[in-house]
């Protein structure tokens, strides 16, 4: 099922002028699919991903999987450039490169992100997650959007 | 042929594709060798990640190439250890096609005693024009806490101290 360019446009205004990151998480079938969560927080977006059994990479840990921790990840980052910046195509992903700092626990997962640079073709963003406390990060993603 | 090889490909196999997140994707490792694995994708509407295009999302990609990758560097280890990714670098070469498998294929390069580098990619019609590319370094960690006995207790702990919604669902 796909949706309409400008659907798309419609949607991404109204998640702005509604300060509500999730309309356009909502927009995207991969984010129910792994369970990614969007909100404001003072003034940032922060995402956040449940725990749930489908996310399990190693269950006799039980641990998330690493591929959903890089997943929820470079979601964030494109959700961030579709709500911050004026963009109206779904950034497409260039390179992305993740360090996986500590194991990511079976409980919630936090991540913000930072725009670092944005020119006219090309943006990169950082994302950062963590469990417990911001300043115990369990992986850091640095990553390339291609945004025209 | 290998014997340790032989009793890895049933357990990979299991524990990759029958359990967590591998089971809701729904992949399929087709080759498993020393140091090299292959594995399939098959499209799902579910983790489409542009809904103008219907293109699947980045972190399928990334979960795949990760699992790939993690098998590969799990089939070069002699004893109990486990093999956590230090890092993950991905390069997209061009967008996947919408409603096609993806083919996945991961060798390792080079096993050192501490690190195991590996790299891997991901292709759809023709396995030289890849629509991505990886390479990934996992780190060697010797766990006596791997053995057999041991996952078995811990799971009978779990199930005494009644976690029981985790436990239903995740051996479902």
């Amino acid at each position: 099922m796909t949706i309409s360019e400008q659907a798309l446009k419609v949607d991404l205004l109204r998640a702005k002028q509604e300060s509500n990151p999730q309309l356009i998480l909502d927009l995207i079938p991969y984010s129910s699919f792994i369970g990614a969560q969007a909100k404001m927080d003072t003034d940032q977006v922060l995402y956040w991903l449940d725990r749930r059994p489908s996310n399990i990479g190693n269950p006799s840990l039980p641990a998330i999987h690493g591929g959903v921790i890089g997943g929820f990840l470079e979601l964030s980052a494109a959700i961030e450039i579709l709500y911050t910046l004026d963009v109206n195509l779904v950034p497409k992903v260039v390179d992305f490169s993740l360090d996986y700092l500590r194991p990511g626990r079976y409980k919630t997962t936090y991540a913000n992100c930072t725009v670092l640079r944005q020119g006219k073709k090309l943006v990169n963003v950082t994302a950062t997650a963590w469990q417990d406390d911001p300043q115990t990060p369990i992986a850091n993603a640095r990553c390339h959007f291609l945004i025209s | 042929m290998d014997l340790r090889l032989a009793i890895f490909k049933p357990m990979l196999k299991l524990a990759m594709e029958r359990s967590g997140h591998g089971k809701v994707l729904g992949f399929e490792i087709t080759k498993i060798g020393r140091g090299e694995v292959e594995m399939l994708f098959p499209y799902k509407e579910e983790v489409v990640g542009n809904p103008v295009t219907g293109v699947v999302h980045g972190g399928v990609i990334v979960s795949l190439l990760d699992t790939c990758c993690g098998c590969a560097a799990i089939t070069m280890l002699k004893g109990p250890m486990v093999t956590p990714t230090m890092d993950l670098r991905l390069d997209y070469m061009h967008p996947a096609a919408p409603h096609q498998a993806i083919y996945v294929s991961a060798k390792v390069y080079r096993d050192t005693s501490n690190v195991i580098f590996c790299r891997g990619s991901a292709w759809q019609d023709d396995p030289e024009n890849p629509i991505a590319h990886c390479v990934a370094t996992f780190m060697k960690v010797e766990t006596p806490s791997v053995s057999f006995s041991n996952v078995v207790r811990r799971r009978f702990n779990r199930l005494l101290r009644g976690d029981k919604a985790y436990e239903r669902e995740a051996d479902k």
